[in-house]
């Protein structure tokens, strides 16, 4: 059984002009320790996917339909109480290191401690802080800086003490939402190296979500390309990178000259996203896209098997049979 | 540690800014128009007497030389003779400061920890009843007028229900019964200083809810916020752990600001209530033109509200362990 099967997650909000349609009929899978990167443009609707899997989509959000079916349970039929405990305890997430993740005003490791005991509060305080120091020791973190306060860390410090966190309570699944936006490119390889390490030790599964397809190309053995709120390629790494079938993932390949050189960022695609309250009837990329044909404004495009485990979700690649 | 540190800086910040004070009231008694030897030797007084303290205030002497004199009769405690009371204003003065001392923290204090927990409530229950009762009792409160309250509170209290005393601090009858003890006198205490208490706290507590409400509801916007929920933490303890520590930050800065706002209200809390502080030394000393006793009663006030401000920065660094470190 897998460990995560997404079905036709559909996610808006609420907003004064409608519903937004801010994920759309988005399906994946992940294997225990296995990891799957979701690429794109921001306002994808990444980030919604990874809060309606934490249960914690802001108040206008809802989940209109699909089933999140987490170690074979669905997380959307849970009660409140119950994804309460699933929250770190089975599915812990990293959020970005810009954002300031940790509380200024209450010492890391207490914070890192309150993350085991809120699961498990019969462990103690002096217990929970004796596994704070392996956790530290586990990150490349100084034991001795455990009772220090966030600001007295570093950027790559903080994140540091958040992965150490995330794995308080060796948890099954783990969501990074560009866990390394905000730092600098050597902390970046760092992180990423430590992420992938612990990852490989503990065997947890990992969502990495990210504008940057390098990234992922680094750290996932699936990939999941997304716009404007749909999936519009999924596949392994290798298939995804070596014959990208949607012009959109062609766009984005192209704007990173050689994936294994030199990393370049993001060089937006020409054109603007569609509005996600009144989507397009067909291709929502059919006003950037440089192979559209006529037909693809009208026909809902649909998804391709361009390999096993390879599918695109385009008009073209439908017809052409690539 | 850093905490001195930053203890010692503001101590030294307090000293110039009392500094000034001193100055700015020693330049605006000598100053003013008018004779200065009028305005601090009681005309009544005897011709010799009046010599003297005229020596003793350094009167006769050039400007620079009374500014001296000044400080020094300011640290060694000579404030002159009040016209009033007969009495050097530092025997006047000095038993009153406990008064206002208990009057005005108590008031502080009470009115920015209920300020804050009633913030902390709407905040949960925004857009609600809840929520709407409080802030607008909140504006009501905050914006009444000081001593209409009081007299209501008089009046309703006082007069119409005669729950409680509506003057002075003590009751005879208390303290000259050789058989009441230490508990019954500040019972007693306690029980005076209800009205002009709640006159107050009703005008401070509105502005505390309302910063700590909005102060709140920013604060669960925060980053850490998120993580807290993504922890598994309960909804209570996200708010009362993470946010409300975080909220009540700004509560705390606007308290230290508020203090020397607060002069007015108390000082005529104080003489509405006769309570038998500085504050209604200082109303009364101004319109009977007894400067010696106006000044000093400046001053110590001045005094009041910089270590109050000192014990509040040196709370807010206790909290805020960015300041701290
Ligand atoms: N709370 C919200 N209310 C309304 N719209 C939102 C809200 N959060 C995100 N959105 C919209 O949903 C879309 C997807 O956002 P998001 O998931 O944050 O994208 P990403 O993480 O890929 O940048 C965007 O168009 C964004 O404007
Ligand atoms: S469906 Fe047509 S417009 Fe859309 S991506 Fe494919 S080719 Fe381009
Ligand atoms: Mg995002």
């Amino acid at each position: 059984m897998a460990l995560l099967e997404v079905e036709d997650l559909c996610i808006d909000y609420k907003t004064k002009n409608g519903y937004l349609k801010a994920v759309d009929g988005v399906s994946f899978s992940l294997e225990r320790g296995a990891s799957l990167g979701f690429v794109g443009e921001s306002g994808c609707g990444k980030t919604t996917i990874g809060m309606g899997l934490m249960g914690m989509l802001p108040p206008n959000g809802v989940v209109r339909r699909g089933r999140i079916l987490f170690e074979g349970e669905d997380l959307l039929r849970v009660s409140a109480e119950e994804m309460r405990r699933v929250r770190w305890r089975k599915i812990a997430m990293i959020f970005q290191a810009a954002m300031n993740a940790l509380n200024p005003v209450q010492r890391v490791g207490e914070q890192v401690a309150e993350a085991m005991l809120v699961h498990n509060p019969s462990l103690g305080k002096e217990k929970a802080l004796k596994a704070v120091e392996e956790l530290f020791e586990l990150v490349g973190l100084q034991t001795d800086r455990i009772r220090d306060y966030p600001h007295q860390y570093s950027g790559g410090m903080k994140q540091r003490a958040i992965i150490a966190m995330s794995l308080a309570c060796r948890p099954s699944l783990i969501i990074a939402d560009e866990p390394t936006t905000a730092l600098d490119v050597i902390v970046q390889d760092q992180i990423l190296a430590e992420i992938r390490a612990l990852q490989k030790e503990f065997n947890i599964g990992i969502i990495f979500i990210s504008h940057d397809i390098s990234i992922v190309a680094d750290m996932c053995h699936d990939i999941g390309i997304m716009y404007a709120g749909q999936l519009v390629e999924y596949g392994p790494r290798e298939d995804v990178f070596d014959s990208p079938a949607h012009p959109y993932t062609r766009a984005l390949l192209s704007s990173f000259p050689t994936l294994t050189g030199k990393r370049t960022d993001l060089v937006p695609i020409a054109g603007e996203t569609p509005d996600l309250v009144h989507p397009p009837e067909g291709c929502r990329f059919y006003d950037r896209c440089q192979e559209q044909i006529p037909a693809c404004r009208e026909k809902v495009s649909r998804w391709v098997a361009i390999s096993p485990g390879h599918k695109a979700l385009c008009c073209r690649c439908e017809m052409d049979g690539r | 540690m850093e905490l001195r540190r930053y203890i010692l800086k503001r101590l030294v910040q307090i000293t110039i800014i009392f500094f000034v004070i001193l100055t700015v009231l020693f330049l605006l008694f000598r100053l003013a128009p008018g004779d200065p030897v009028s305005r601090m030797v009681d005309p009544d007084m005897t011709p010799e007497d009046a010599e003297q303290l005229i020596h003793q205030l350094g009167l006769d002497k050039p400007l620079g030389i009374q500014y001296l004199v000044y400080l020094k009769n300011f640290f060694t405690g000579h404030f002159g003779i009040s016209f009033h009371y007969g009495e050097p204003v530092v025997d006047v003065i000095w038993n009153r400061l406990p008064n206002t001392i208990l009057l005005f923290t108590t008031s502080i204090i009470l009115s920015a920890l209920v300020g804050i927990f009633l913030g902390k409530i709407a905040s949960w229950h925004k857009g609600e009843k809840t929520d709407s009762v409080m802030t607008i009792g909140a504006l009501v409160t905050h914006t009444l007028f000081l001593p209409w309250l009081a007299l209501i509170l008089i009046w309703v209290f006082g007069y119409k229900l005669g729950w409680f005393p509506i003057n002075g601090m003590i009751s005879e009858e208390v303290w000259l019964d050789p058989d009441a003890g230490f508990i019954a006198k500040g019972l007693d205490i306690g029980y005076h200083m209800i009205l002009p208490l709640t006159t107050l706290f009703l005008i401070h507590f509105g502005a505390y809810l309302l910063i700590m409400r909005s102060s709140m509801l920013e604060t669960l916007k925060e980053d850490y916020i998120l993580t807290a929920r993504a922890k598994g933490l309960e909804e209570k303890d996200i708010r009362d752990r993470h946010a409300a520590p975080n909220a009540a930050l700004p509560v705390v800065t606007s308290v230290g600001l508020s203090l020397a706002f607060s002069i007015n209200g108390g000082a005529l809390t104080e003489t509405v209530f006769t309570w038998p502080g500085i504050g209604r030394e200082l109303v009364f000393s101004v319109s009977q033109n007894d400067y010696p006793l106006a000044q000093a009663s400046f001053l110590l006030i001045a005094i009041v509200v910089l270590i109050s401000n000192l014990v509040v920065d040196v709370l807010y660094a206790y909290l805020d362990p960015r300041i701290r470190y």
